[in-house]
């Protein structure tokens, strides 16, 4: 995989996992807050899911921004190992469900075999990450002794925030980032760089 | 000690009792590998009581708050024996309060595994150990340690930015929608920034002669020892022996189901 991968390319995921993993640390305590807000309603597992989709942002960014397989696992994979390095509380655990999370979001973007990027996709991609989540955590985290309607909603829940803060907030700091120009030696630099050429012509 | 054995094997050593752990839902498994994982971390390491527990305790807290939850709403499997207490519309029995212990337990056996690691590892050796023994592309080791060492500068740089906003006259920002702009203020240019450091760090390794070519040959070799496989058979073999002898006391559970 790495050989038709530029150089610049593979130092801008790696730098990506890096920003993203500071993110995902300071993430869980904004988790932690809301797991202490519904514990007094019982609900404190609940917290996590809300914001889940947070955790796989880095997936949908880079594949959207460099557009070859991989891209989304792989950056996924680096941000969970980062984490390790920073020292997260989840230590190497992390590895495995980033790797669970980024082959996720990968499985969306190989069914269209890496050459659709629409906002669907991404949302759909923040949407199997979740999903591919859920099952590792239904394992990991003894799920499995859950009342049903609890682990349904957890899911519902998860689901949603998939979509919304990995797919669409994903999408949206892309696009920014790319307004910018600093994007301009990536696939998603390149296309924005066509549209406009486009429009200018006609 | 632990902080000199081989980062990759360490992770193994930690990562194959994580993830067999998941497969029991008694207490008495848990309860006996936790209290062998913290025997190994003072015996074996240098890490202070005190630190130890700082990091520690903050979770003890935060896992008591999801086996709350977790003994309210418990599976049907989970549902048997006498009824303990009632409120609410929830009823919370023998079993239920079994299995919340159980995972509490797990969790905190995730913790104080992982505390072994992270305590005892050094980032670089870990990254250089990946890239030898796992024979992960170099291109991506370094690239990752170069963007690790970058880490340092995005505070920097975040007050820099701050700085120059207060300078042009942007204060703080009010309001939900105020925060939502804030957060733009901020967020892109500093991945702006980082994506301009990571094509600059690309170039400046290519034009010193990195090619990412595997056969290469590393100023710190890591090797594996014979030591490193005894660490890494001693995690996993107590885990085993903790298995056999809640079998063998006839506490052990196996998603849910009881096995004697």
């Amino acid at each position: 995989m790495t050989n038709k991968w530029h150089l610049k390319e593979i130092v801008l995921l790696s730098i990506l996992g890096v920003v993203f993993a500071v993110i995902y640390l300071l993430a869980y305590g904004v988790g932690q807050g809301l797991v202490g807000f519904l514990t007094p309603f019982g609900l404190g597992p609940l917290g996590y899911e809300f914001i889940f989709g947070i955790w796989f942002i880095v997936s949908i960014i880079a594949a959207y921004i460099i557009r070859k397989p991989g891209a989304a696992f792989t950056s996924e994979l680096i941000a969970g190992t980062v984490q390790v390095l920073i020292g997260s509380p989840a230590g190497p655990m992390l590895i495995i469900s980033a790797a669970i999370q980024g082959l996720g979001a990968e499985f969306a973007f190989a069914v269209t075999k890496w050459r659709d990027y629409r906002l669907r996709v991404l949302i759909a991609a923040g949407v199997f990450a979740a999903v591919f989540s859920f099952v590792w955590h239904f394992y990991q985290s003894g799920f499995f002794a859950y009342a049903i309607g609890l682990v349904a909603v957890m899911f519902i829940i998860r689901i949603i925030s998939g979509a919304l803060l990995a797919g669409l907030l994903g999408k949206w700091i892309s696009d920014q980032l790319a307004k910018t120009g600093v994007l301009r030696g990536y696939a998603l630099g390149k296309e924005l760089q066509k549209k406009r050429e486009r429009n200018d012509a006609a | 000690m632990i902080s000199s054995i081989n980062p990759t094997v360490k992770a193994g050593a930690i990562l194959v009792p994580g993830v067999l752990l998941g497969l029991m839902f008694d207490i008495f498994t848990p309860l006996v590998y936790l209290i062998f994982i913290i025997l190994v971390t003072f015996a074996f390491t240098d890490i202070s009581l005190k630190r130890w527990l700082l990091i520690f305790s903050p979770f003890v807290l935060f896992i008591v708050s999801f086996s709350w939850t977790r003994m309210l709403y418990t599976s049907e499997s989970f549902q048997g024996g006498a009824i303990l207490f009632e409120f609410w519309y929830f009823q919370v029995t023998t079993e239920a309060l079994m299995v919340s212990i159980s995972l509490a337990l797990r969790s905190l056996c995730f913790i104080a595994l992982s505390l072994l690691f992270i305590l005892t590892t050094d980032s670089t050796k870990l990254m250089l150990s990946l890239m030898q023994q796992l024979k992960l592309p170099p291109k991506i080791t370094y690239g990752v340690l170069a963007g690790y060492r970058f880490l340092p500068t995005f505070k920097h740089e975040l007050e820099i930015l701050r700085q120059a906003h207060r300078i042009r006259g942007v204060g703080r920002a009010k309001g939900i929608k105020g925060r939502l702009q804030q957060f733009k203020r901020y967020s892109i240019p500093l991945l702006a920034n980082a994506i301009r450091k990571a094509e600059r760090v690309a170039n400046a390794m290519e034009s010193k002669g990195f090619t990412g070519d595997r056969n290469r040959t590393h100023y710190h070799e890591m090797k594996v020892r014979r030591r490193d496989w005894v660490f890494f058979g001693s995690m996993v073999g107590a885990l085993f022996l903790t298995v056999f002898m809640s079998y063998y006391f006839g506490y052990l559970n196996i998603f849910g189901r009881e096995i004697n």
